[in-house]
């Protein structure tokens, strides 16, 4: 499937490469995206946060080729999306934001095997990859179902299922939760958690709690790429937060607000655990 | 104004194959200068609820009634004037060539001469902080910014109770924030807001009632406080983190909010 | 909550919605220019006969398939009584001012009248026995002969199966519009018929932007995933030609040819 080999082309051992990258939207007064580098290696999982408007969703679709850069280099497995982008989809995957509007096919198995079908993969092999999608997202059973009856959890699983049927190396997920309630955004994330092992993963999202795991988290700003941190040293800069109009979500920010490193801390049972031991650590050295 | 629902049943497509009840038998009063939320997963009849509350929808038995009379005898714009609903992203209503027309559909609709529609539109973007978008193209504006647009529209009619359904849905963190201070300050300014939300976090912060429904029925209502943590599984992630601490400490009480959960925390860590 | 109505797929299993959608199509087509050629009253019932039996076998309850020709009985009325008041042929039978009611506009409007429903239940019956993906995969089929003179059969089916599948999306999205405005005040009952055309552009409006935005985001979506139009593709769904398709179009045939002699 994966060749090795053909990633240490020009753009080193990267998945993905951008080098000074621009683009603005035709009649637009200021650039999207300006002068951007950025690498992501294989296997990493970053992060891509910021303000509504700062770029993130213009470097998403620059590089999987639906928006061609006007100046500087995008490189996805060695490969230029804008010049050879049916090579790159092979390799490069995105699940979009709203799953009600990628969902292409009266049923649920037609659409896992469309990104199948426009590759000329015969069907007989189409057969058991489009299982083992639907395996993988957790929907057997739904083979035969049609998309308007499905919630929004389990149609963007159907989305990524279409996605994993193809077997990206790459997997940029363009805020794939926002439009999801509460027990949609877990199930989705439950198994996107599964697939950063195996994965290469750029993740845009608003909710900072799906990047607690994350290698590193990126930052756009007014198209321009504004710091490169880590989880922990982001969820604890203040200004930073501020300043990209981000809020930490509930649990970090009691932790940092009782002293606690917040981007370990994510879940409140977690939280709970760490004060129990400091309180109890506590009483004992007194 | 005294919203009351008793016991409400709606059942959808009665008497087909794909026949559905969706509400069994609820019961609720929204009383006057409270924000209300109403909580529950997909399926659990929320927005079914809320349509019966200026009865877009009707019930298929029970009641709703409006300071004590029955809401089928008033006149339907009458009603509707005085409950205004909010569906879930609103921005897709959005029809007419600038904002201020569009918030003016509402005010016109009730017959109020044009100085009056102008004052309301006037005022209703004002407090959604969006009087800069006024002779904009609906079309042409941001998603937060449609948001504030649509929400002003149904405000214009200055309803008694404002019901909003998930109204901070696919908005960035900060834009939820503040849509939610105007929620309080809405509150603060004599209107009942009934909130429909998923989301236990936002509603810790303003609720000053919750509601929870679980297939068609009320399975708890009472302050946040009772009602989380009379079941912390299904509570805000600042009542999941004190119910685990209770056990050993039980002078951190019950806080809901994060500024409260915060100082009780403080004060157990002794910080 | 559904948009069931003119068109849908009924999804029971019997012969009819076991048959090769490509039969099915042809057969179809075949009835509809066999329709044109029946000139007996006599031939025209027998072929409407034959229609009901085809309903009955393929399993769809006689209420669901009179409300899919609903929405053409207000023209079938009006070609009925067309004919039967302004048609002189024959012995008159009825006189009232004007209005005269001759044999010959009874025959002729029953007779055309009848042919407008056979007509419509053929394509009812048709798709509510033919899943939306079985009927658009059946049409590119059959139209791939053209593609040698450059037409577009694939895109065509395309554009097909994505309208299908909005259908119901639209058609929900269309009640939530409606609602939202109702809940402003709006009132699409009161007037006259302009008048309530014009109270709908608040529904329509926003509805046909929504549309075009969903077109925008499923045409990146499409790319996204690889789509460049039918070349080099290969198809999930299989449609494999059988005997009890060959037999039905030949059945079918037989039918119409007794229809056309009766």
């Amino acid at each position: 499937m994966q060749n090795p080999g053909e990633w240490t082309r020009p753009g080193g051992s990267f998945a993905v490469s951008c080098e000074r990258v621009s683009y603005s939207y035709p009649g637009s007064g200021r650039p999207a995206l300006s002068e951007v580098s950025l690498d992501l290696r294989q296997g990493e999982y970053v992060g891509v946060v910021g303000p509504n408007g700062g770029g993130k969703s213009t470097l998403v679709r620059l590089l999987n080729g639906l928006l061609r850069p006007e100046s500087g280099r995008v490189l996805v497995t060695g490969r230029d999306p804008a010049t050879e982008p049916f090579e790159v989809r092979k390799h490069l995957g995105v699940l979009f934001q709203n799953p009600e509007n990628g969902l292409v096919a009266p049923f649920v198995e037609d659409d896992v095997a469309f990104g199948l079908e426009n590759l000329g993969v015969p069907r007989e092999e189409m057969l058991g990859r489009v299982a083992r999608a639907v395996r993988a997202v957790g929907l057997e059973g739904y083979e035969r179902r049609e998309p308007h009856t499905l919630s929004g959890g389990e149609k963007q699983r159907v989305a990524l299922a279409g996605l994993l049927a193809v077997e990206p190396e790459i997997l940029v997920l363009d805020e794939p939760t926002s439009m999801l309630d509460t027990a949609g955004r877990r199930e989705v994330l439950e198994y996107l958690q599964d697939l950063h092992s195996e994965k290469t993963v750029l993740h845009v999202t608003h909710h900072l709690e799906e990047l607690t795991g994350a290698d590193r988290i990126l930052v756009l700003n007014g198209g321009e790429l504004v710091a490169d941190e880590t989880p922990e040293r982001f969820f604890s800069n203040a200004d930073l937060l501020r300043e990209n109009r981000l809020v930490l979500p509930v649990v970090p920010r009691l932790a940092l607000k009782l002293g606690f490193p917040p981007a370990k801390l994510s879940t409140p049972e977690e939280l709970a655990e760490a004060i129990l031991a400091r309180t109890q650590s506590g009483t004992r050295s007194r | 104004m005294k919203l009351e629902l008793r016991d409400l049943r709606h059942v959808y497509a009665r008497g087909t194959p794909f026949e559905v009840e969706a509400l069994r038998g609820v019961s609720l009063v929204v009383e006057p200068k409270e924000v209300l939320a109403i909580v529950g997963g997909t399926g659990s009849g929320k927005s079914t609820l809320v349509q019966h509350m200026n009865l877009l929808l009707v019930p298929t038995s029970g009641q709703v009634l409006v300071d004590g009379a029955d809401a089928t005898t008033l006149r339907r714009s009458e009603l509707r004037r005085r409950v205004g609903l909010v569906f879930q992203f609103p921005e897709s209503a959005l029809f007419a060539p600038t904002v201020e027309e569009d918030v003016a559909f509402a005010p016109r609709q009730l017959g109020l001469d044009e100085e009056e529609v102008r004052e309301r539109v006037r005022q209703s973007l004002r407090a959604l902080g969006a009087g800069h978008l006024a002779g904009r193209s609906p079309f042409a504006l941001s998603g937060g910014e449609k948001r504030r647009a649509a929400i002003a529209g149904v405000l214009a009619m200055r309803p008694e109770v404002l019901v909003v359904d998930e109204p901070t849905a696919g908005l960035d963190p900060l834009s939820r924030e503040e849509l939610l201070d105007l929620i309080l300050g809405l509150r603060e300014s004599g209107v009942s807001v009934v909130l429909v939300s998923h989301d236990l976090d936002e509603v810790a912060e303003v609720a000053d009632r919750v509601c929870v429904l679980h297939e068609g029925r009320v399975s708890a209502v009472g302050t946040p406080a009772e009602v989380f943590y009379g079941d912390p599984t299904q509570a805000p992630a600042t009542v999941r983190v004190t119910s685990l601490l209770r056990g050993s400490r039980p002078e951190i009480g019950d806080p809901v909010r994060s500024q409260e959960t915060l100082d009780a925390l403080r004060a157990l860590q002794g910080t | 909550m559904t948009t069931r109505g003119l068109g849908q797929f009924y999804p029971v299993s019997s012969p009819v919605h076991a048959l090769d959608p490509r039969a099915k199509l042809l057969a179809t087509a075949v009835f509809v220019v066999g329709l044109f050629l029946v000139d007996s009253t006599v031939g025209l019932l027998f072929v409407a006969a034959s229609l009901v039996a085809l309903v009955v076998v393929s399993r769809i309850p006689a209420g669901t398939f009179l409300r899919l020709l609903r929405p053409v009985l207000f023209i079938v009325a009006l070609t009925l009584l067309f004919q039967v008041f302004f048609s002189r042929e024959g012995v008159t039978l009825f006189e009232w001012g004007f209005l005269e009611v001759h044999s010959g506009g009874l025959r002729l409007g029953f007779f055309l009248a009848l042919r407008l429903l056979l007509l419509v239940s053929s394509a009812g019956l048709l798709t509510a026995t033919t899943a939306p993906v079985a009927l658009a995969d059946g049409i590119e089929d059959l139209l791939s002969p053209l593609k040698r003179v450059r037409f577009p059969a694939h895109e065509v089916a395309m554009m097909m199966t994505i309208a299908l599948r909005f259908i119901p999306t639209l058609g929900e999205e269309a009640e939530k519009i409606k609602g939202a405005q109702a809940a402003r005040g709006a009132d699409f009952t009161e007037g006259g018929p302009l008048r309530r055309a014009r109270s709908f552009l608040p529904v329509l409006i926003p509805l046909t932007v929504g549309a075009f935005r969903r077109a925008d985001e499923l045409a990146d979506a499409m790319e996204s995933r690889g789509y460049r139009g039918g070349e080099g593709r290969t198809r999930y769904r299989e449609l494999r030609f059988r005997v009890s398709d060959a037999l039905a179009l030949s059945l079918t045939l037989f039918l119409l040819v007794v229809g056309i002699l009766l």
